[in-house]
């Protein structure tokens, strides 16, 4: 009776106080962690679709990007013309993209540049797929961060056949291929910046 | 009486909300509300790769193994084969046996033996020269730049042929590696239409009666040079049926056999063919696809004295041998593209005369 006398109203204020304090203490140390984003590895991806489908967005906040320092600028770019299009133009029928979202420039003969809209783009990884195969594998997918909502548990990465989402700070939230001209399909690396903001032609000059 | 129509009751009800419950998570849970890819957003290339499940004139014989790390080139000469991986050039006596490691500062892209045996091994843009037991002989650096990528090389009498995919061009050095000509760079005086290399691979070879072919990969073909750089005769096949060439840029590798015949090597798809070099009529494939499951998986093709076909394959670290079987059928219905029973021509002789067709797919 005298044990429960003692642990009165006041030792209880103090304790909840004590465990108020604890737990804004955490809080302010928690911030100062980075948040986290979703972002896709393109080395394991395997092209399979999905982010096109699986994004609670739509269209999908997952998008094509074109690295242009490893891009060939192909008069035939297999990623931009559909397989066995008897001309190599803008034409609709000739365009593999199913939303026509790849813009091809003419630079100098005989090179193109390829740009994304990335509005019109819907993830579906065709060109990227096309890209690797018969070109140089300068077309991948990123999730475009200010698209994406970021959800607690991703959708595209639950359904993902590679296990290619992961999560990366937001300092950096974009892996974007090198361009090492060892390998067409290089080793990724980090950046704050979006990998499109690397676009330019190819220089001529040695 | 009340009591036996509740123990009625209850089981149906029990099983009737089990039913329900599993239902109910099957429904939330068990199955995905996202539609999965239809076929208008998948780029299948099974049809493509269906084309060369043909019956072949060769078969794959055996492969030589490699303690190589990253092995990237391969050359034959004097009866032997040599194969350049990282920091080193390993040699391969007659019986497939190693004889010989030469040590080499780098990776080489591309290497070649002199009948001397002299070895001249390539490097992104510098030329090491070895004698014949490795020791260091010289370096060509002079001439290259920083955008150079040298991606083959070759060896013919007092010539030394090197490719840079990085400049599209290709350097005739004598060899003591003085620059002697230019060749392949556009020039419209002279019918050069220029190397496009929109990636980093350019192959050259020296058949046997002398003739330098150098493939053109943008152009998806190859053109005949001659020392001084003036071009002979050229042909491209952009197609994406068996006896043509797919992708950016094919061939990726060439060699030729002791009667003259073109070896082609490709990427993307990977397949090996054997073409009339002077007509560029497909004559049949030796590999196709369904052997290499990984693209861009062969670094290099040669072809030995024997006539065997070596292929340097990165992924088994191998160089894997195709020879021809030994009641081999006479594949007359695999020349000139007879898949379709449609003969292609679109080879330019440049003698004035210029001669062009073009009826295989794409334009260009």
């Amino acid at each position: 009776m005298n044990e429960q006398v003692a642990f009165d109203r006041r030792d209880f204020i103090r304790g909840a106080a004590a465990v108020a304090f604890a737990g804004a203490a955490y809080t302010a140390v928690g911030d100062k962690t980075e948040q986290l984003v979703w972002q896709l590895d393109p080395n394991k991806c395997t092209q399979c679709g999905r982010c096109s489908t699986h994004c609670v967005l739509n269209p999908s906040a997952v998008k094509c990007m074109n690295q242009f320092n490893i891009c060939g600028y192909c008069d035939l770019c297999f990623g931009y013309l559909q397989p066995g299009s008897r001309e190599r133009d803008t034409g609709a029928e000739n365009q593999l993209c199913p939303t026509a979202a790849i813009k091809r420039t003419y630079i100098e003969e005989p090179y193109y540049e390829y740009v994304i809209d990335e509005k019109r783009c819907i993830g579906c990884a065709k060109c990227v797929k096309a890209c690797l195969v018969f070109g140089n594998a300068s077309f991948y997918l990123q999730i475009r961060q200010d698209v994406c909502i970021n959800c607690n548990e991703c959708s595209i990465a639950k359904a993902c056949p590679s296990d290619a989402f992961r999560r990366v700070p937001a300092s950096t939230p974009y892996i974007y291929l090198t361009g090492d001209i060892e390998s067409t399909k290089s080793q990724p690396s980090s950046s704050s910046q979006p990998p499109q903001a690397t676009l330019g032609p190819k220089s001529e000059t040695s | 009486m009340n009591e036996s129509v509740r123990q009625l009751k209850r089981p149906w009800l029990a099983g009737a909300a089990l039913v329900i419950v599993a239902a109910a998570y099957f429904f939330l849970l068990g199955s995905s509300r996202y539609p999965e890819p239809g076929p208008n957003i998948e780029y299948n290339i099974q049809a493509f790769e269906d084309l060369d499940k043909i019956e072949t004139q060769f078969e794959e014989k055996g492969s030589i193994s490699l303690n190589v790390e990253n092995p990237r080139a391969l050359a034959v000469g004097q009866g032997k084969i040599y194969v350049a991986g990282k920091d080193s050039v390993v040699v391969f006596g007659e019986n497939d046996q190693e004889t010989a490691r030469f040590s080499v500062e780098g990776t080489p892209n591309c290497v070649a033996a002199a009948s001397d045996g002299t070895v001249y091994a390539g490097m992104p843009r510098r030329v090491v020269v070895l004698d014949d037991h490795g020791a260091l002989q010289s370096e060509w650096s002079n001439d290259f730049v920083s955008r150079s990528y040298l991606t083959s090389i070759a060896v013919n009498g007092s010539d030394v042929y090197v490719a840079d995919a990085g400049k599209r061009v290709v350097y005739r050095f004598d060899r003591k590696g003085a620059l002697q000509t230019r060749i392949g760079e556009k020039d419209a005086s002279r019918d050069v239409p220029g190397i496009e290399a929109p990636s980093p691979y350019l192959d050259l070879a020296v058949n046997n009666d002398g003739e330098l072919w150098v493939v053109n990969p943008g152009k998806l073909g190859l053109e005949q040079y001659r020392s001084d750089g003036s071009i002979v005769t050229s042909w491209y096949r952009p197609s994406l049926k068996l006896d043509g060439f797919p992708g950016c840029c094919n061939p990726t590798h060439i060699a030729f056999n002791s009667k003259g015949e073109l070896i082609t090597c490709e990427k993307g798809l990977v397949r090996v063919k054997k073409y009339e070099v002077t007509s560029g009529d497909f004559e049949g494939l030796v590999a196709g696809s369904k052997l290499f499951p990984q693209e861009q998986s062969l670094r290099d093709i040669a072809v030995d004295s024997r006539d065997r076909i070596l292929a340097l394959d990165a992924q088994r670290n191998a160089v894997r041998v195709f020879t021809r079987k030994e009641s081999s059928p006479q594949l007359s219905n695999q020349r000139h593209g007879s898949l379709d029973g449609k003969r292609y021509i679109s080879r330019t002789v440049h003698t004035g005369d210029e001669l062009e067709e073009n009826d295989h797919g794409f334009t260009g």
